[in-house]
């Protein structure tokens, strides 16, 4: 077990230099420049200023050094638009994003499995094809469609929901308004990932159905609600736990257009305007919390898995 | 289903003494530094200068209580307003204001406005409530850039660049506006509570919320929704506001012009028959019409008609008119060949690739007309669009643009050395004209408004001749408020925060 974790843990720094780095040559190689350089007014002092506050006048290669050697020291640099230390910026909108991003796993869960398992049981049956049709449908619309088009009816219209933002600015801490500015955001997020899950857990009941050891499960007279949970949902369990972890790096990219159309306070939308801004070190920043946290929810799957399936325990 | 029960309750209407705005991304609040659009904003409330904009073409006293200038027109003695104090209680004296332009000359500091200041040559305090500024020469915008961006900083709050003040810059500014912050959440919000010891009439409102709404789209949302009061709006989004009762959309002229430059360091650009024959293959009011939706005004020259007295509006309208293009293009030697193309008489055709910047549709728009138009006459126009850091950076400031669509957003003060002077610094389009060049030198360096008005108005005459860029429109600002919000006076949206103490929210309520 102890191996199996060392071993983890050597690949997941792996992932993360992976990252850092071709974030690093990507957002090098993306035309244009820091937003922090483009008034037409600068004179040339004020530009040759900025370039050597910033240590955009070094070399690439001095550049990609020098923010590797930084970060041994935990120090990612300061943000161009913000004018902040970048991981204190980011890690003060994780939770936020965390927040968003776990709510909607959350509801997207409880709505895909009862879903998934009433209709792996009779593929091809009426429920099953209504239910192929919404799933297609929520697959296909963009999600800030969805988003703007709650926008209106929900807030602009009948205005029994808020249009944007985590609470209601300059009111003392309230659970019930933060949880009304949260539904919108959460249910636009949690749709599409509903109905990804919903296909999974289909197929894979099906497929569990129709496998051999079934059958001795009804011989020895297990009622059909015993043989769902303990031997269908458990088989299940394994391709749902791989797709949320498929699912999760989707999550939270997906996260960064819902959070700015809901102007919500989060890491998504963050690393939208450090990407818009060209702000170096924000983006290298964000890229990093980014992989860290699927890398760390991947691990956690993991070991889930392995609860749900000993011969993955036993494998290594 | 618990979460749907609890949507239909606890929603309490905000009391109509509190003002939400949106910017579009979390501000820095150091009147200075100021690096984006949000940024100044919301430093207009926090942080007056020594002057405010009073309307389109005056500028009246704001932490000066008066102003005294030598007959040289080079020595400008201030005289502060006395009993002020900063949001934290401490005395505001001439140190601050001293402070505060050391900072702003030092082009390692960080700020931005070096180029609005580089006139002076000194600043100096002779006592706690007097600042003498020395200039160069005499410089007429002086008064109005200083109550355009340069917002007085505290001298006592600082240690070390002010740009690494992150807890001042990001949550607790200190400045000695009719409000002050009160609490600021990354991402969010920043709530500006009412100065109850602000130096000017007392603010009406309680409090001001600056909402951060990074989507246009969201913010007109939130308009319909009732969750801000005044927003400035594009064209394109008007429609999505319907027509809400609540709502009221004013359009004010701001100082802007937004044109079509050609780089007149090749060759062909050089010619003033050229550039006037392009200028008459427009159809700007198909623009005006199309893509601004009617919130423009027809351009004469480069002086805006925000900018009251100084815009000539008795020099006669330039038309669309091909045929007079074509006409002017032939005596500059371009004519049209078999394929209908302009060509010169070796052949070569007229042609160029103009540059837009990414993501603005009413630009981009303008731009994709302005090819039609010009490929309708002969001449043929490549667009590149790009972003706008790279538009500047990798084309306009090495001079390797062709043509580009842009704009200028100035002070409230007609100076256009700086854009139009022989070899001046923001003069991109590398326009040269003597005649031109005298008059803008007069104008800037005369404090009498008779004689810049006759200056600025005989520019926009020389303009018609040798035009220094194909001029598209002056935009209107389109503010989108509450029904029931006034006091705002008619300027753009940057100077109106500079008077918020005004704004007041009539009986009704919301």
């Amino acid at each position: 077990m102890i191996r199996r974790l060392v071993g983890r843990a050597a690949q997941g720094l792996l992932v993360l230099w992976a990252v850092t780095t071709a974030t690093f040559v990507l957002i090098h190689a993306a035309p244009g420049g820091p937003a922090v350089l483009a008034d037409p007014k600068l004179s040339p002092v004020e530009r040759a200023a900025i370039e050597s506050r910033l240590g955009l006048d070094r070399s690439l290669g001095v550049q990609y050094l020098r923010w590797h050697g930084r970060l041994l020291t935990g120090d990612l640099g300061d943000s161009f638009l913000y004018q902040t230390p970048t991981l204190a910026t980011v890690l003060g909108r994780l939770p936020n994003t965390l927040l968003l991003v776990t709510t909607a796993l959350v509801v997207a869960i409880l709505i895909a499995v009862p879903v998934g398992l009433a209709v792996g049981q009779r593929p091809g049956g009426p429920f099953d094809r209504i239910v192929g049709v919404v799933n297609f449908t929520a697959l296909a619309i963009p999600p800030f469609w969805f988003g703007i088009v709650g926008i209106l009816l929900l807030a602009a219209r009948w205005r029994v929901l808020p249009a944007g933002g985590m609470m209601t600015p300059g009111m003392p801490a309230d659970l019930v308004d933060r949880l009304r500015h949260l539904v919108l955001p959460a249910a636009v997020l949690a749709l599409p990932l509903a109905a990804e899950l919903i296909r999974y857990l289909r197929n894979a009941v099906a497929a569990t159905l129709e496998a051999s050891h079934l059958p001795p499960a009804r011989a020895r007279g297990l009622a059909g609600s015993a043989i769902l949970t303990r031997h269908v949902l458990r088989n299940a369990l394994l391709p749902l736990l791989t797709a949320i972890g498929l699912q999760v790096p989707l999550l939270v990219g997906g996260a960064a257009v819902t959070e700015t159309v809901f102007a919500w306070p989060g890491m998504g939308r963050l690393g939208v305007e450090a990407a818009l801004g060209r702000d170096y070190p924000l983006v290298m920043a964000i890229a990093l919390v980014v992989a860290a946290t699927v890398v760390v929810a991947n691990f956690g799957l993991d070991l889930l898995a392995g609860w749900a399936d000993p011969r993955i325990r036993s494998r290594r | 289903m618990t979460l749907l029960a609890l949507a239909g309750c606890g929603r309490q209407a905000p009391p109509s003494d509190t003002l939400r705005l949106a910017i579009i991304n979390d501000p820095i609040m150091n009147a200075p530094l100021s690096p984006d659009i949000g940024s100044v904003l919301i430093n207009k409330i926090i942080f007056p200068g020594l002057m405010r904009p009073g309307d389109s073409t005056t500028t009246e006293p704001d932490l000066a209580a008066s102003f005294e200038v030598s007959t040289n027109e080079r020595e400008y003695t201030f005289a502060l307003r006395p009993g002020v104090v900063w949001h934290d209680g401490t005395a505001f004296t001439s140190r601050d204001v001293k402070f505060t332009f050391d900072q702003i000359l030092d082009p390692k500091s960080g700020t931005l406005q070096w180029s609005d200041f580089s006139i002076i040559d000194s600043v100096t305090t002779p006592d706690s409530l007097t600042v003498k500024f020395w200039l160069r020469s005499p410089f007429a915008p002086f008064l109005t850039l200083l109550g355009h961006n340069a917002g007085i900083i505290p001298a006592h709050a600082f240690q070390g660049r002010i740009a690494d003040a992150v807890e001042f810059n990001r949550s607790r500014p200190i400045g000695t506006g009719p409000f002050q912050v009160a609490e600021s959440v990354a991402g969010s919000y920043v709530v500006l509570r009412a100065n109850p010891r602000y130096h000017g009439s007392p603010p009406r409102l309680s409090r001001i919320i600056v909402k951060i709404v990074p989507d246009v789209n969201a913010q007109v949302a939130q308009m319909l929704a009732g969750e801000l009061d005044l927003v400035t709006l594009e064209p394109a989004n008007l429609s999505g506001l319907g027509n809400d009762p609540d709502l009221r959309v004013d359009q004010v002229s701001v100082p802007q012009h937004y044109y079509v430059g050609f780089n007149q360091g090749i060759p062909r650009f050089r010619s003033p028959l050229v550039r006037r024959a392009l200028t008459l293959a427009v159809d700007r009011q198909a623009i005006i019409d199309g893509v601004m939706k009617g919130s423009a005004d027809y351009p004469q020259g480069t002086i805006p008609v925000a900018l009251g007295e100084y815009y000539a509006a008795d020099l006669p309208r330039i038309p669309y008119d091909t045929t007079a293009a074509l006409a002017l293009f032939a005596e500059a030697g371009w004519r049209r060949g078999q394929d209908g193309l302009l060509r010169d008489a070796s052949g070569q055709a007229f042609g160029f690739t103009l540059l837009v910047d990414k993501g603005n549709p009413s630009r981009e728009q303008a731009a994709v007309a302005v090819q039609q138009q010009l490929r309708a006459i002969g001449v043929s126009v490549t667009i590149n669009t790009m972003e706008f850091a790279s538009l500047v950076r990798d084309y306009v400031v090495p001079r390797r643009h062709e043509a580009y669509l842009i704009w200028w957003n100035t002070p409230l003060d007609p100076d256009q050395f700086s854009y139009y002077g022989t070899a001046q610094s923001n003069n991109d389009v590398l326009y040269s004209n003597r005649r031109a060049d005298s008059l803008l030198a007069r104008g800037r360096a005369s404090l009498d408004p008779a004689v810049r008005r006759a200056a600025y108005h005989e520019f926009q005459a020389v303009e018609a001749e040798d035009p220094p860029v194909l001029l598209l429109y002056y935009p209107r600002e389109l503010q989108v408020r509450r029904a029931t919000l006034h006091g705002l006076p008619a300027l753009g949206i940057r100077d109106a925060l500079r008077h918020t103490e005004k704004f007041y929210f009539a009986a009704g309520g919301r």
